[in-house]
């Protein structure tokens, strides 16, 4: 059970540690390491004593209950109270932050905002990042080269892309305005952050260019793993390219693509810097996700209200908890 | 059966860990109370000033420098922490809700910490030399509940900055005066073509007050009226609204979409880089544009119509006195050395800022480049900073008051909403 409980948790929450050992193709090993702890679990080796198992737990109990239980228990206390606009404690609030959030004039639109958002970027994400993993997977001339290139948008910081990207959408300035006016493609620059029409869908490009790496690289740790024996005996049987991909990969990359669809619903939720950044021009609440909503309410916008905030902050962990849940029972993950 | 469900839990429980994890970094813990006696607490031998970062190269050389001076004065160590605008007022928010406020404090608001009873009066902590050299306009409006807790620091007025080229190019002979010849300027000035833009106005999220302010004003408008009674949607003021929509919806004379342009990274690089030939600046403005010697501008007050002289817009910051047990002293030092005219004057001057205080106000006379605004000075209009429902109304305003001017934008609506948020105490 507790060796189990630790699986999921380094599988869930450290993404790197499967991605980091892609591009030197050691992938491979990964996955097989993941298939034979499957194997295992029905097999009950010696149990090792209470104390013992504390022992090594501690460390990581320790931090688990430091770094996660411990704000979350100041999060509810928090989103119980009522908050002077300097931050100054008046008393407790009961439930009437929670009320107040919901019956925001723009709660809807800013619900409808994050499915968009999630949706879109994760989707888009996925499909793009299955073609390049293939693509990837492939021996070709400088594909070391292409690798790196590819990892570079996800070592940068969020917020220097985000910045970058008002740079490249800019109305008079931008670059990529410019490109289309110079190739005659427009006739009249796009204001891709002011304009209701584009903000979310220019949101959406940058979401997505920095969600393929990780991705991509899952999707190529993947790949990497699908024995070339399986796919030669596909090919044997008379097998065309796409069966195959679809008949045979496709199913294949499915603990992979189980990893990427969850991991990438929790970050992209929680993505603050690009929605914020790219954003941050608008009034209003019209283009915010609940993330930036709920910082918005405490720091910038008329509610002026920690209390509020911090209710928003519950309402969205227990959100996305309920959106994975839902998610790995539709997809009947176990099978996997 | 029984696996499935416990290696489930594990999933979950694996998954939950990291959902919290990665989404649980608002909220902190409640604070104690902050105020307290200050009599007979232990004399502190430090104090924390948290200060806005007005400019890379003075603030912090400033403060460093003001830090040293204090401490071979008064033996009490000052630590220094600046912070971006950006990013003080949340800072400061999670100071104060961790019950640890800083003891001096340099931010654009007050009143609520006044009203929250968490600060010093001035006869606490102002020596009363200090007290009647501030400029009677800075004294109203840090005049909380009768008592004066909004300590200035310095003060910023604006003005009409419009580009010579352009508008010689145009065949304009002087600035315009009335609103008439403003609109009628900034026309001949768009007309030029070639992506020129006849005014550039900031109404996005960064300051809208400010811009909605200085031409409210010249409108006979204001936030408030004599009384202290909100009068957010008054004629006037939906007139003002309605003439700035005006501008960028039916004459077409402003940069696109004013509602979501900010002033530092919008409005401003418009002009210094010779492409807008007005827009409302102040003396940083001046600085940068001066350093750069790309464009040929003049300073000017700005147009009215409903006002019966220019009037200009006022901002002024506040250097707020945290009670702290103890600190009272060590905060009264502060206060004697920052308003010694070689400190404060000295300090507003490398900032390109203008001062607060009378005898400021008369070293600062002889400089030609800030005559347009010492001359106005002593009548400046603020925003009713002394209400701490402003504080709430104010952001209010940033966060709508640009959606009036977009074609499809409602300015009587956007007001009505805006004194209704006011007048429900915010």
């Amino acid at each position: 059970m507790s060796e189990k409980l630790s699986d999921a948790t380094v599988a869930a929450g450290s993404p790197a540690a499967t991605v980091m050992s892609a591009p030197d193709g050691s992938g491979r090993e990964n996955a097989s390491n993941a298939t034979r702890a499957r194997r295992r679990g029905g097999s009950r080796r010696g149990r090792a004593p209470f104390w013992v198992a504390l022992l090594w737990l501690g460390p990581a109990l320790l931090l688990i209950a430091g770094v996660v239980i411990y704000p979350a228990i100041e999060l509810v206390k928090a989103s119980t109270s009522n908050y002077s606009i300097t931050g100054l404690r008046l008393g407790s609030a009961g439930g009437t932050n929670f009320s107040k959030v919901i019956h925001h004039p723009d709660f809807v639109t800013v619900m409808k905002n994050t499915v968009t958002w999630v949706v879109a970027v994760v989707v888009l994400t996925i499909v793009i990042s299955l073609a390049l993993a293939q693509f990837l997977s492939k021996e070709f001339f400088g594909r070391k080269l292409v690798r790196w290139a590819i990892i570079v948008p996800w070592a940068a910081s969020l917020i220097i892309t985000a910045r970058l990207f008002t740079l490249l959408f800019d109305y008079y300035h931008g670059l990529i305005n410019r490109l289309l006016l110079w190739l005659h493609l427009l006739h009249k620059p796009v204001d891709f952050l002011g304009d209701d029409k584009w903000t979310m869908p220019s949101m959406i490009l940058v979401g997505i260019f920095v969600s393929l790496p990780f991705t991509a690289y899952v999707f190529l740790a993947g790949l990497n793993a699908i024995p070339d024996d399986v796919i030669e005996a596909a090919r044997i049987d008379g097998a065309r390219p796409w069966q195959i991909y679809w008949r045979v990969i496709l199913p294949l990359l499915r603990p992979a693509m189980m990893i990427a669809s969850v991991l990438n619903i929790i970050y992209v939720f929680n993505s603050f810097p690009i929605v914020y950044t790219l954003n941050d021009r608008n009034p209003g609440y019209a283009h915010d996700t609940s993330i930036t909503f709920m910082y918005k309410l405490a720091f910038k916008g008329a509610e002026h209200s920690v209390g509020m905030s911090a209710a928003a902050g519950v309402f969205n962990v227990l959100l996305i908890l309920v959106v994975v849940m839902v998610y790995l029972r539709l997809v009947k993950w176990q099978e996997a | 059966m029984a696996s499935m469900s416990r290696k489930t839990t594990a999933w979950l429980a694996g998954i939950g860990a990291a959902v919290v994890a990665l989404s649980a970094c608002g909220g902190g813990s409640g604070s104690k109370d902050t105020g307290g006696g200050t009599n007979n607490a232990k004399k502190v031998t430090e104090i924390k000033l948290v200060a806005a970062e007005y400019s890379q190269d003075h603030t912090k050389a400033f403060w460093d420098q003001f830090a040293k001076t204090y401490q071979s004065k008064y033996g009490i160590k000052l630590n220094v922490q600046i912070i971006s605008w950006n990013d003080i007022a949340q800072q400061s928010t999670t100071m104060v809700q961790n019950g640890s406020p800083p003891d001096i404090l340099n931010i654009n608001y007050y009143s609520s910490y006044a009203k929250d009873n968490l600060l010093y009066t001035a006869d606490d902590v102002l020596p009363s030399s200090v007290q009647s050299d501030l400029l009677d306009a800075f004294k109203t409006s840090g005049t909380f509940n009768g008592k004066l807790y909004g300590l200035p620091d310095l003060s910023s007025a604006r003005a009409l900055f419009y580009n010579k080229t352009l508008f010689s190019r145009a065949g304009i002979a002087a600035p315009p005066k009335t609103w008439d010849e403003f609109e009628a300027d900034a026309k001949k000035v768009q007309a030029l073509g070639n992506g020129t833009i006849g005014y550039a106005m900031p109404l996005g999220p960064e300051e809208a007050q400010a811009e909605f302010s200085i031409w409210d004003f010249n409108n006979g408008g204001d936030w408030k009226d004599s009384s202290g009674k909100w009068t957010i949607n008054s004629p006037a003021n939906v007139d003002t609204l309605s003439f700035l929509k005006k501008l960028a919806n039916v004459d077409k004379v402003t940069q696109n979409n004013p509602g979501k342009t900010n002033r530092t990274d919008g409005a401003f690089p418009l002009f210094t880089t010779g492409k807008a030939g007005m827009v409302v600046g102040f003396g940083p403005l001046s600085a940068t544009l001066d350093k750069d010697k790309k464009v040929d501008y003049g300073i000017a007050p700005m147009p009215t119509k409903g006002a019966s002289s220019p009037q200009t817009y006022g901002v002024t910051d506040y250097l707020d006195a945290f009670k702290k047990p103890g600190n009272q002293e060590a905060v009264k030092d502060f206060y004697q050395l920052y308003y010694q005219p070689d400190q404060v004057n000295t300090w507003i001057k490398s900032e390109g800022f203008l001062p607060v205080t009378k005898s400021g106000l008369d070293s600062f006379k002889s400089i030609p480049a800030l005559k347009v605004y010492i001359d106005t000075l002593p009548n400046i209009h603020l925003t009713p900073n002394q209400d701490p429902t402003w504080d709430t109304v104010l952001k209010a305003v940033q966060q709508n008051i640009g959606t009036a001017v977009q074609p499809n934008g409602n300015p009587q609506k956007v007001l009505d909403q805006l004194q209704k948020t006011a007048t429900s105490g915010g």
